[in-house]
């Protein structure tokens, strides 16, 4: 029983899986993607938070409690996986974990087979978020949906291999690069799994470089699409709804959607070739739900409460006016040390103007 | 200029646009072996390449892999061109401290305002990737920049760039400095919250940015 939300018609579970399917709903959902900043409402530290499942869901919980985002999304940091897979990390005591770059596990083109399969069950990132899904899903699984989330395998890579490196392997070295996404697939799968059975009722996987900004459409297709579909088949296969993330410039959504057939796909930016997100709301309102898009920056660390809930009107309206498929969330993982009262102002915003249906 | 050493240029621009290292190696050398100044041959044959990847960027007839292939060829020219510079031979250039901040590996967009800044005629010292905000200042003392570029694509670690403000105002140089800031997730009203400078888009946004403080500013920089 939460001490500070209010009462509403739908749960949040309810109200972000009748939009999905497009059903009528009692407001827009509104999942800012509040995931690290949660370590500063349990007074936690972001090195602890990442890597204690226990920790990461009181964080969590407590962090809906407070700001009443209509869902939980999974993302710790982009190097969960490959952390499992022999990466050494770098832990900030008030930041993300990242890869040490001057000690990449896979130093030189011809070390691609040293990915080997692992099982995620039992590794020790992996794992903690399985755990972490399995501690929300037992606490808040009737009431607040739970979003897994799986880095698409060729970012995953990009950790492993230094993204510099891996670009110009694209090129020079393609099968090496192919064989290595392969192998991580069928442990992301089992990955998505793992989490689908621990209570996620949707997997959010990013692949990162379908965008317009770094990859070839056809590039990135050659290198993650036919993957992208094994794994999207998996997670349906085992009763779970694909969503999509990328926070990239310019997302491929028809190759995308070609690739894993997703109920959404969450953007920070207009698709690739939309000049803008009226033109994006027109072209893909009816094929697709968006989840987006605001600023993470501006809307934590440099707006005001009434210009969050300014910014917000103006998205609604927008997608409103196109009848178009519509989720209110932060482009992108809302800033670790932002602030939260803003990422409420979203919430408060889509009570106020989100009463609509698509 | 003679026939031959414009072809030369255009053969190197070529070789930049075609990713072709080691030919662009090849006609670096050859630069040298006949004779040619080795400072128009930058500015004239890998500066004109790079200005053609970049377009193709721009137009998404390239894109990241490409374009990296591309700057490795022009830092391979580069390498051999540089040290035959003769002094005297261009301006005094201007100086500036370039990296990504703590916390973020995320160098590819750096590494391409500093190709665009070196190409433009900056000096550019490059801290790298993971830079602490105290060590952006540090060296920028230690080399007598004047720019400060700081780049970052993750929302985790942009409030990083504001420490770097900080520490100046604390250090009372703040206006010894201008500093520039670009990435993914920052804009410019960040850029205005934060007390920075400026803030660029992209590469080509960076240079042109940089050159228009350096007009507004000349030698008061």
């Amino acid at each position: 029983m939460s001490l500070i939300q209010r009462n509403e018609e739908l749960t949040s579970l309810e109200r972000v899986v009748l939009t999905l399917q497009r059903k009528e709903v009692d407001r827009i959902p509104a999942i800012p993607l509040v995931c690290g900043a949660s370590y500063r409402v349990s007074g936690s530290h972001y090195d602890k938070w990442s890597q204690d499942a226990e920790i990461a869901t009181q964080s969590l919980l407590a962090a809906q409690e407070l700001i009443g985002q209509d869902a939980f999304l999974l993302l710790v940091d982009l190097s969960v996986e490959a952390a499992d897979f022999g990466q050494e990390l770098i832990f900030p005591k008030f930041s993300t974990a990242y890869p040490d770059f001057n000690n990449q596990y896979i130093k030189t083109a011809g070390e691609y087979d040293k990915i080997k399969k692992i099982n995620p069950r039992e590794t020790k990132r992996m794992k903690q978020v399985v755990d972490t899904v399995r501690g929300l899903s037992e606490a808040k699984g009737n009431e607040v949906a739970i979003f897994g989330f799986v880095y698409g395998p060729l970012g995953v890579l990009s950790q492993i291999r230094g993204h510099k490196e891996l670009f110009v392997d694209l090129i020079k070295h393609p099968e090496e690069v192919l064989g290595a996404v392969d192998v991580i697939t069928e442990v992301l799968i089992e990955y998505a799994v793992a989490q689908i059975a621990a209570g996620a009722h949707s997997i959010v996987i990013d692949p990162l470089y379908s965008s317009g900004t770094v990859l070839r459409n056809t590039t990135w297709e050659k290198f993650e699409g036919p993957y992208l579909k094994r794994l999207a088949d998996a997670i349906r296969a085992a009763g779970s709804a694909v969503a999509i993330h990328n926070c990239g410039g310019g997302v491929y959504f028809e190759e995308v959607i070609k690739w894993s057939d997703p109920v959404a796909i969450s953007v920070a930016y207009p698709a690739h070739g939309a000049k803008d997100w009226e033109e994006h709301a027109k072209t893909w309102g009816d094929k697709i739900i968006t989840i987006g898009y605001s600023d993470p920056a501006e809307t934590g660390l440099v707006f005001t409460a009434d210009e969050v809930l300014e910014d917000v009107k103006r998205q609604l309206d927008l997608f409103n006016k196109h009848k178009a498929g519509f989720i209110l969330s932060s482009g992108c993982e809302f800033p670790p040390n932002g602030n939260l009262l803003n990422a409420a102002a979203m919430v408060e915003a889509s009570r106020r103007y989100g009463r609509w249906s698509i | 200029m003679s026939l031959n050493k414009q072809e030369l240029f255009d053969k190197l621009a070529a070789s930049i646009v075609d990713m072709d290292e080691d030919l662009t190696i090849e006609l670096s050398n050859q630069v040298i072996t006949e004779g040619i100044d080795a400072y128009e041959a930058i500015v004239n044959g890998l500066t004109v390449g790079m200005n053609q990847a970049g377009k193709l960027f721009d137009e998404e007839e390239y894109f990241v892999p490409e374009l990296l292939m591309c700057s490795d060829a022009m830092y391979s020219g580069l390498n051999i061109l540089k040290p035959h510079i003769k002094i005297n031979s261009h301006e005094t250039k201007r100086k500036a401290v370039i990296g990504v901040i703590e916390g973020d590996t995320h160098d590819i967009g750096k590494n391409l305002v500093k190709i665009m800044l070196e190409t433009g005629g900056y000096d550019i010292v490059d801290l790298g990737r993971d830079v602490s905000p105290a060590t952006f200042v540090e060296r920028a003392k230690e080399e007598k920049a004047e720019f400060i570029f700081i780049s970052t694509l993750m929302t985790t670690t942009m409030e990083g760039m504001n420490e770097v403000v900080e520490i100046l105002v604390e250090e009372k140089i703040r206006a010894d400095y201008k500093v520039l800031i670009g990435g993914g997730p920052v804009s410019q009203s960040y850029a205005d919250k934060i007390g920075a400078d400026g803030y660029a888009e992209n590469a080509a946004e960076a240079v042109k940015l940089a050159n228009n403080i350096v007009a507004a500013y000349g030698n008061e920089l």
